[in-house]
C-alpha cells in the first residue's frame, strides 16, 4: 500500500531539544538545585524476609547535619501503586479493598533492598553516614526465591493466604482463558509436543538513577521526578498522600530513559514529599545505582510449559500454556505472558499464575508481557518445525495469524514482513536445514521470529494555542523519555496546521500546565496523545478560518480529547527478525553477526528516531537473550549481580549493526496512520537469537540468558 | 594531603573568595526540631578540606574541596556544571566521563583532590564561541542521544579519540567508546555520528 507523502511528517527531523542534549544543558531531576534543599538517602533491608522487631535511629538522629529520620514507626504512607497497579489507567478502586497493601516502609520486609528507613541531611555524605548508624533488629523468616517452590504447600508465606498474587478483587486466579475447543484440537493432531522454557528477571536499568525532589507551597506539593507520565504520577501521588489531584504538581522536563516502569509514582516520591512537608524545605531523594537495581522494578521472570498439537502437514491444531510469573513480594503489574495470538490456531488455553517470591519486585519493562512469551512460544514452534522437517519460515507462513471473517485487521502485513525479511537476510543460503552441521569450532546458524503488537487507540488530551504573532503552542503531558515525543508532537501540529515546525513551541512534562496524557508507555503516546494534537489542530484551523488570526493580545485556543475506535477490528504493528550467530564451541561465546528486521508500524512520522527505537530495542533484546540476569544466592537470598557490570550489559563492542526496513502503510487511523514503534523491536529479539543458536549448534537453549556455561554444557 | 587541611581560612571565606558556588550546607535555613543547628554547622566544617587549583574548560578555579568529594561532585554540585552525569557512581557506565589533561576519565571514580594542578574538560567546554563542535553537530544530525543521559560521556570519549586519531575505523570507534554504556542501546547511531565527524566523514 503506497502512502501519500506529507510535508513535515515523514521528513527526517532532528529532535527539537537535541542541542540541549548534546551540550549538557538538558536539566534532569538531579540537576535541579533549590535554595536550602536537603538530601535524603534510603536504608534498605539486607535480609530477604523478616519482621522488624526494633529499629533504633537515635544515633543517626544525633549525627550533626541530620535533619530527620523516617521509618515505618514515624510514617505510615501507603504506596498504592505497589500493590494495585498504579495510575488512573489501572484499578483505582482496588486500593479500598486490597488486603495486601504496601506501605512506603513496612515492618514486615519481604526482599533485600526493601526500604526500611530514610534520612534527610544537609548533604548526601551525611545522609549516607547516618544510614550506617541505624540499628535494626530483624526477626528473620524463611524465604523463597523460586516460583515453583513458592506455591508448594508449606512454602514460606510472604503474605498470609499464600504466595499466589491477588487480582483486583483479592482472588488468586490464573490469568488467561480458553478459545475454541482444546480437546478437539489435540484429538485432531497427529503429534503432540511438550516442552518447558524459562526467562529471567531483567532490570529496566535506565541510565539515570532515580531521584525525586519535593517541595511544598502551602498545601500544594511540587514534585520533580523522572516519570513516563506526569498525569498518572500526579494521580498516584495524590492518592497515596490523601490529597486531591490539584494539590500535586508533577514536573519532568528531561529523564534519562524509562523503559516501562515509570508511568506512575514511586515510593521515593512519597519519601521526598513527606520529608519536605515535615521539614518545610525542599528535599531531594537520591537512589544509588544499587538502590535503583534492587529496589525498583524489572521484567518478571517466567516458567512456561507448552503443549502443542500438530498435524503431519505442519498445521498447528492446539496450543496449551501453563505458566508462572515471578512478581517479587508486591504486585506492581499484571504478570501476564503474551504471544499465543500470533498463531492462527483457534484451540488454545492459557493459564498463568503470578507468584510472590522474596526477590526484587517485578514490573513493566518494554512490551511487558511479550519477550518472555514470544521466547517461549516461538522456541516451541521452532522446535516443532524442525521435528517435522519444515523450514521455520514456511512453518511461520503456514501457521501465523491471518485475517478471517471473525478476526479483521485494520490492515495486515505480517506475511510481507516475513517474506521481505527472508529475502533481505538471504535466509535460503544462511539457514542450515541440518542444525549444528557447521564445521567447528566456530559454528554459524540462522534463526527467525515474527510478531504483532497491539497499536490500540484510546483517549488522551492536547491543547493548542495561537497568538497574534502567529506562534503556535502545543500543550501535551509527555515527558520525552528518549523516543523524541516532543518533536513528534510538534511535527504533528505543524503538519496539520500547515505551518513550518519552527513556528511551533511546546509545553510538556508538567501536570499543571499540560492536559492529561496517557504517558509514554505501551507505545501509545504517538497514537493517542499525537492524535489529540491532530484533532486540536483541526479545531484551531476551523477557528482561524472562521475568525481570522487573533489580533493584539487575543489568542485562539483549541483542545481535543478524542477517543477513536477501530470498529471492532484489530489494529496491530507487525514485524519479523532474522539473525545470524556464530557460536564458539570452545569458549561458549555467542556473537550476533547479522541482524535484519522488517517492521510495519503504519506511517513513520520521524524516520531516524523511529529506526533507532527499533535498533535500540533489538539490542536490549539481544542482551536479554545472551547476558542480562539478576542472580541470587539460594543459601541466603542475597542478590549477586546488581549493576551494569555484574548484570553484564552490552557495550559498543558487543553489538552488531542492525539492518531495519519499515513497510509503511496508512490505515486511516491514528495520527496519519502511525502505529506503535517503541516496544516493537524487543519482542522477538531474544527468541530470534535463541533460534539461531539452535541452528548453529543443534541444541535447543530453553533457559534465558544463553550464557557460556549453558552452551558449553551441551556442546562439550 | 594532611598539610593542606586548612584551619586558618574558613571554608566559607575561601570558597567565597574564589567565586566558586556556595556549598548547600552553608545556606541551609536551620529547621531541625530538636537539635542545635549551630553544632551541625560546626561538625560539618570539621570535614577535612583540601585546597586545590584546577582548570575547568579553560578557567582556573581555586577551591577548597572535601577530601571525600569525587570530581563529579565538585563539577556538578559546586561548580554548577551539571552536564556531567552520574549513571552508577562506581565506574561501570561512563556517563561521568570527562577529559583529564585530554584523556577520558571516569569523574565518579576520580577524587576531586586528584585533579589538583590538572586540566579538566567537560561537555560544557565543547561548544566554542556559541558554536557546537563538529562532533556535537554530528550527534544532533544522527540522533545519537535518545534519552541523552549517556551522551555527555560518549561525546567526551569520542572527542578524545578524534583528537588523537582524526580518521578512526568503526572498530577503533567502538573500542574507544567501549567504556560508555548506553541503556537506550543507541550504539549504532552513536557510532554513525562519530564516523560522520571524522575527517573523511566516515566515507
Ligand atoms: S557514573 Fe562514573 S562510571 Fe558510571
Ligand atoms: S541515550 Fe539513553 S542511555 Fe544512551
Amino acid at each position: 500500500m503506497a502512502i501519500d507523502p506529507l510535508k513535515t511528517v515523514g521528513q527526517n527531523t532532528p529532535r527539537i531539544d537535541a542541542y540541549e542534549r548534546v551540550t549538557g544543558q538538558a536539566t534532569y531531576t538531579r540537576d535541579i538545585k533549590l535554595p536550602g534543599m536537603l538530601y535524603a538517602r534510603v536504608l534498605r533491608s539486607n535480609v530477604p524476609h523478616a519482621m522488624i522487631r526494633r529499629i533504633d535511629t537515635s544515633k543517626a538522629e544525633a549525627l550533626p547535619g541530620v535533619r530527620a529520620v523516617m521509618t515505618h514507626e514515624t510514617h505510615k504512607i501507603p504506596y498504592g501503586s505497589g500493590s494495585i497497579s498504579g495510575g488512573r489507567q489501572y484499578s483505582d478502586a482496588h486500593k479500598d479493598i486490597t488486603t495486601r497493601l504496601r506501605y512506603t516502609f513496612n515492618d514486615h520486609v519481604r526482599y533485600v533492598g526493601e526500604p526500611v528507613a530514610a534520612v534527610a541531611a544537609v548533604n548526601r555524605h551525611v545522609a549516607e553516614e547516618a544510614l550506617q548508624l541505624i540499628e535494626i533488629d530483624y526477626e528473620e523468616l524463611p524465604f523463597v526465591l523460586d516460583v515453583e517452590e513458592a506455591i508448594e504447600p508449606g512454602a514460606p508465606e510472604i503474605w498470609s493466604g499464600g504466595n499466589i498474587a491477588h487480582d483486583s478483587e483479592n482472588r488468586q486466579q490464573p490469568i488467561g482463558g480458553r478459545t475454541g475447543d482444546l480437546e478437539a484440537g489435540f484429538a485432531e493432531a497427529d503429534q503432540i509436543f511438550e516442552d518447558r522454557f524459562t526467562t529471567q528477571f531483567v532490570q529496566d536499568a535506565q541510565m539515570e538513577p532515580r531521584s525525586a525532589l519535593a517541595h511544598w507551597e502551602g498545601d500544594k506539593l511540587i514534585l520533580h521526578t523522572p516519570t513516563q507520565g506526569v498525569s498518572n504520577c500526579r494521580h498516584d501521588t495524590a492518592r497515596d498522600l490523601g490529597l486531591e489531584d490539584h494539590q500535586v504538581q508533577v514536573i519532568c522536563q528531561y529523564m534519562g530513559g524509562g523503559f516501562g516502569d515509570k508511568n506512575g509514582n514511586y515510593y521515593f516520591d512519597l519519601i521526598a514529599a513527606a520529608f519536605a512537608r515535615d521539614l518545610g524545605v525542599p528535599v531531594m531523594v537520591e537512589l544509588s545505582r544499587k538502590d535503583d537495581w534492587l529496589a525498583t522494578h524489572g521484567r518478571w521472570h517466567t516458567v512456561q510449559d507448552y503443549r502443542v498439537g500438530v498435524k503431519d502437514d505442519g498445521t498447528v491444531t492446539a496450543i496449551q500454556l501453563n505458566g508462572l510469573s515471578g512478581m517479587g513480594p508486591y504486585l506492581r503489574r499484571s504478570g501476564n505472558v503474551a504471544g499465543m495470538d500470533v498463531y492462527a490456531c483457534e484451540n488454545t488455553e492459557k493459564s498463568i499464575l503470578p507468584v510472590h517470591t522474596n526477590r526484587v519486585v517485578s514490573g513493566n519493562f518494554r512490551a511487558p508481557t511479550y519477550p518472555q512469551g514470544y521466547f517461549g512460544i516461538e522456541s516451541m514452534m521452532d522446535e516443532v518445525a524442525y521435528k517435522l522437517g519444515i523450514d521455520p519460515v514456511q512453518f511461520a507462513l503456514k501457521n501465523m495469524v491471518r485475517p478471517t471473517e471473525t478476526k479483521q485487521f485494520t490492515n495486515f502485513t505480517l506475511d510481507q514482513c516475513i517474506e521481505q525479511g527472508a529475502e533481505l537476510f538471504d535466509w535460503a543460503n544462511r539457514w542450515k536445514p541440518e542444525p549444528g552441521s557447521g564445521e567447528g569450532p566456530i559454528k554459524r546458524g540462522a534463526g527467525m521470529a515474527f510478531m504483532m503488537f497491539n497499536a490500540r487507540l484510546g483517549a488522551s488530551s492536547a491543547i493548542l494555542r495561537v497568538n497574534a504573532e502567529g506562534r503556535y503552542t502545543v500543550y501535551v503531558g509527555v515527558t520525552d523519555i528518549g523516543p523524541g515525543a516532543k518533536t513528534t508532537m510538534s511535527m504533528l501540529a505543524a503538519e496539520e496546521l500547515g505551518v513550518p515546525l519552527s513556528d511551533v513551541d511546546i509545553v510538556w512534562g508538567d501536570s499543571d500546565r499540560c492536559p492529561y496524557s496517557v504517558g509514554e508507555s505501551g507505545s501509545r503516546c504517538t497514537m493517542m496523545t499525537g492524535y489529540a494534537v491532530v484533532e486540536a489542530a483541526r479545531d484551531l484551523k476551523r477557528q482561524i478560518a472562521e475568525n481570522g488570526m487573533p489580533q493584539g493580545d487575543s489568542v485562539l485556543i483549541a483542545s481535543a480529547t478524542p477517543a477513536p475506535t477501530t470498529n471492532g477490528k484489530l489494529r496491530e504493528g507487525f514485524g519479523a527478525h532474522f539473525v545470524e550467530v556464530e557460536v564458539d564451541t570452545h569458549l561458549g561465546d555467542v556473537r550476533v553477526t547479522k541482524y535484519v528486521t522488517v517492521h510495519e508500524s503504519g506511517r513513520i512520522l520521524n524516520p531516524l528516531p523511529a529506526l533507532d527505537q527499533i535498533r535500540g530495542a533489538v539490542i536490549q533484546g539481544i542482551g536479554q537473550a545472551l547476558t542480562e540476569d539478576l542472580r541470587y544466592d539460594s543459601r541466603n537470598g542475597q542478590p549477586l549481580t546488581s549493576g551494569y557490570y555484574w548484570g553484564r550489559h552490552l557495550t559498543h563492542l558487543d553489538v552488531p549493526q542492525i539492518e531495519n526496513v519499515f513497510i509503511e502503510t496508512d490505515d486511516g487511523l491514528g495520527p496519519y496512520g502511525a502505529k506503535t514503534v517503541g516496544e516493537s523491536g524487543i519482542i522477538i529479539a531474544p527468541v530470534a537469537v535463541a533460534n539461531a543458536v539452535y541452528n548453529a549448534i543443534g541444541h535447543r537453549m530453553r533457559d534465558l540468558p544463553i550464557t557460556r556455561d549453558k552452551i558449553l554444557e551441551v556442546v562439550a | 594531603m594532611k598539610d593542606s587541611h586548612d584551619s586558618e581560612v574558613s571554608r566559607r571565606e575561601f570558597i567565597g573568595g574564589t567565586g566558586a558556588a556556595i556549598v548547600a550546607a552553608n545556606t541551609i535555613p536551620v529547621k531541625a526540631q530538636d537539635r542545635s543547628g549551630e553544632s551541625n554547622e560546626r561538625a560539618i566544617e570539621d570535614v577535612p578540606l583540601t585546597r586545590i587549583t584546577l582548570t575547568v574548560n579553560g578557567t582556573e578555579h581555586r577551591v577548597a574541596v572535601e577530601d571525600r568529594w569525587t570530581l563529579t561532585e565538585l563539577l556538578r554540585d559546586h561548580l554548577g556544571l551539571t552536564g556531567t552525569r552520574i549513571g552508577c557512581n562506581r565506574g561501570e557506565c561512563g556517563a561521568c566521563t570527562v577529559l583529564l589533561d585530554g584523556e577520558p576519565a571516569y569523574s565518579c571514580s576520580t577524587l576531586a583532590v586528584w585533579a589538583h594542578g590538572r586540566s579538566v574538560q567537560t561537555v560544557e567546554g565543547l561548544e566554542k564561541s556559541g558554536r557546537v563542535s563538529k562532533l556535537q553537530q554530528a550527534f544532533i544530525d544522527h540522533n545519537a542521544p535518545q534519552c541523552g543521559f549517556c551522551t555527555s560521556g560518549q561525546l567526551m570519549s569520542a572527542t578524545a579519540l578524534l583528537q588523537r586519531n582524526a580518521n578512526p575505523t568503526v572498530r577503533e570507534i567502538r573500542e574507544a567508546l567501549a567504556g560508555n554504556l548506553c541503556r537506550c542501546s543507541n550504539y549504532n547511531a552513536i557510532v554513525e555520528a562519530v564516523q560522520a565527524a571524522t575527517r573523511t566523514g566516515g566515507a
